[in-house]
């Protein structure tokens, strides 16, 4: 492994998974802490954890120029900035550069091309990918009704400069659009600055799929098979999935080959994931953006390949190559992922930080816990809500939920509440077992089925 | 004549190009003991960590320097480059007397004791303080804070060592109030 010493600048389950993995490959590590870290299992099981400030993440993680310091000053060569945090900022990528750091990820013009929603969208359409059907920015009313008819309704007018909702509103016909276009650009102005929208297909019954893939940084790109999470609350996932069985095969070659072309095209380098909208009922698939970082659901897809995507990630930031040909990648079963979050279901997810009294995973084969928690930890209240990923691997979907139906029963956790009972129940659904939701179906179905219980 | 970190660095790197497997140093009532064992312990005095800039040039295992006068437990010895040193130096009493007020870093950065290299130190050990008193400077990637003692009295220790990255919460000095 050509590289020394490791700077993992991330914490809880994601800090210990790429710990794992360096310790195995003979790396030397650093972990950076926060003062409400420094006792983590992590932080034990780093060659050295180093603290960089108080609790609250904008004084600790989120510091560049603490975290680049921390590297620097204990001669690092590397440094893996996990997800979250700062492992979408160029600004990481780029001055890790300067000062002779290797990032494990992209290079900053990429992670900057591929954030800015439009920029992708248009280096998608010249990779030759389909996008959503939609415009560039629109400057009027009579622009937006053009484009609606040309589209065909329902559509959704969004904020090109950010998210989250903001500026955003569906509209079934030109009324609509008239009705509610002014509003949204001065929604959009407020909240990012740029009161710019454009317009695209509303997908009625859509579902999220993804491509793992690993680029060289030279043009070569190899995937790790895709990956449906199309159980979602508020955008945010909560069951992952590998492979996409809700998809017929042909289809599926067809997306993982244009998410292979669409960042080869890019150069893309290291671990990323492209994207997609799979319309079920055109049987289409549309590019949505492409998170250039190793994602919380990585497992199944580690899973169904027997691949380390940490291994890789390090392979092609040493400068050995993803180190895996393509042909040499098999998928085999289906893997199930299911976050643990400490939350409340039934109390509108409020978060349930606390002691930890009890924590006994369930074991077998097939079974995997990717969670830095022990019994008498201390879930600090800072941070995300995710204590931990639960993921079963079986020989195919049927059985793979009643693998993880088991392995949920089986999982003793006390202390606080925890999104897991929700989660089987989502498993147990029948609309889940027969594999046909979108991705409102958690919200508008079985989270209300759920809190009648 | 006391150890200097310049001196144990230099001797640690003296033991890693000479074929010995152990050596035992003693000089002015200090010792230092360097092992390519990490088991082997220095049986005489309590073993207490130096603080070691890192990277260090040594790839085989090196216990800890150790100050015969000091008299705090034993930390972890050094066995990897990147293993987590204590605080170190000179200075240590054997008990530190209640009321002395620590100075802590506030972030992790890079001490610094003068406001520049050819500059005296701020302070030193015996130096009278007030609150508007400039103490030490904690550099964070080129950018430089100049901490204050922020009350009136004594500086009693200095537990850090000039160019030493300190982190959060550390103890930096402690000051006896007025």
């Amino acid at each position: 492994m050509g590289l020394n010493r490791l700077f993992v600048a991330n914490r809880g389950e994601i800090a210990l998974r790429i710990l794992r993995t360096a310790k195995k490959l003979g790396l030397e590590t650093v972990l950076a802490v926060s003062d409400a870290d420094r006792d983590s299992l992590p932080a034990q099981m780093a060659d050295r954890a180093v603290c960089l400030g108080p609790a609250a993440a904008t004084k600790s993680y989120l510091d560049i120029n603490l975290v680049l310091h921390a590297a620097k000053a204990t001669g690092c060569d590397a440094l893996h900035p996990g997800y979250g945090f700062l492992s979408e900022r160029p600004e990481l990528s780029r001055r890790c550069e300067e000062e002779g750091i290797i990032f494990v990820g992209p290079r900053a013009e990429s992670i900057k091309a591929l954030g800015d929603k439009l920029s992708a969208i248009a280096l998608s359409k010249a990779a030759g990918v389909a996008t959503v059907p939609g415009t560039d920015h629109i400057t009027s009313v009579a622009g937006a009704q053009a484009a609606g008819e040309e589209i065909g309704y329902p559509v959704v007018m969004k904020a090109s400069a950010g998210g989250g909702g903001k500026g955003m509103f569906r509209a079934n016909g030109p009324a609509d659009l008239a009705a509610r276009y002014d509003s949204a650009s001065r929604e959009a102005l407020a909240a990012f600055g740029d009161g710019r929208l454009y317009l695209e297909r509303f997908v009625e019954d859509a579902r999220h799929v993804e491509v793992q893939v690993v680029g060289d940084g030279e043009g070569s790109v190899v995937h790790f098979g895709d990956r449906d999470c199309s159980v979602q609350r508020r955008y945010q996932k909560l069951i992952e999935e590998a492979q996409v069985t809700a998809m017929p095969p042909a289809l599926r070659d067809r997306l993982r080959a244009a998410a292979v072309q669409l960042t080869a095209h890019a150069r893309y380098r290291n671990a990323g994931t492209v994207e997609f909208l799979y319309d079920v009922a055109r049987q289409d698939f549309y590019f949505i953006e492409v998170n250039s970082r190793i994602q919380v659901e990585h497992p199944v897809s580690e899973e169904i390949t027997g691949q380390d995507l940490i291994a890789r990630q390090l392979s092609v930031a040493a400068g050995q190559g993803i180190g895996i040909r393509q042909d040499q990648v098999t998928l085999t079963g289906h893997a199930i992922e299911v976050r643990i979050n400490a939350e409340d279901p039934l109390n509108n997810f409020l978060p349930s930080p606390g002691r930890v009294t009890a924590w006994q995973p369930p074991t077998g084969p097939g079974i995997r816990i990717d969670s830095h928690i022990r019994a008498g930890d201390l879930i600090p209240p800072f941070y995300d809500s995710m204590v931990g990923k639960l993921i079963v691997h079986a020989p195919d979907r049927d059985a793979a939920i009643e693998a993880m139906l088991r392995a949920i029963r089986d999982f003793r956790i006390e202390g606080p509440k925890t999104t897991l009972p929700l989660a089987a129940h989502i498993i147990d659904h029948p609309d889940f077992r027969a594999n046909r939701f979108s991705t409102r179906w958690l919200e508008d179905t079985a989270l209300p089925a759920f809190l009648q219980e | 004549m006391a150890l200097k970190p310049a001196d144990i660095e230099a001797l640690i790197a003296l033991f890693g190009t000479s074929g010995w497997d152990e050596m035992q140093l003693e000089i002015d009532g200090e010792e230092l003991f360097l092992s390519r064992d990490s088991r082997s312990r220095l049986t005489a005095a309590p073993a207490f960590a130096a603080a070691m800039p890192a990277p260090l040039p040594v790839a085989p295992s090196v216990a800890a320097a150790t100050p015969a006068s000091a008299a705090t437990p034993a930390a972890t010895p050094a066995t990897t480059p990147a293993a987590t040193p204590a605080t170190a130096v000179a200075n240590v009493p054997a008990t530190r007397p209640g009321h002395w007020v620590a100075l802590k870093a506030a972030n992790l950065g890079t001490y610094y004791r003068a406001p520049s290299a050819e500059a005296a130190p701020y302070v030193a050990v015996g130096t009278r303080v007030t609150a508007e008193t400039e103490v030490c400077m904690i550099e964070v990637m080129k950018l430089f804070t100049t901490l204050r003692a922020g009350m009136a009295g004594t500086v009693r220790e200095v537990c850090v060592t000039d160019g030493q990255m300190v982190e959060f919460g550390q103890d930096l000095m402690w000051i006896e109030p007025a």
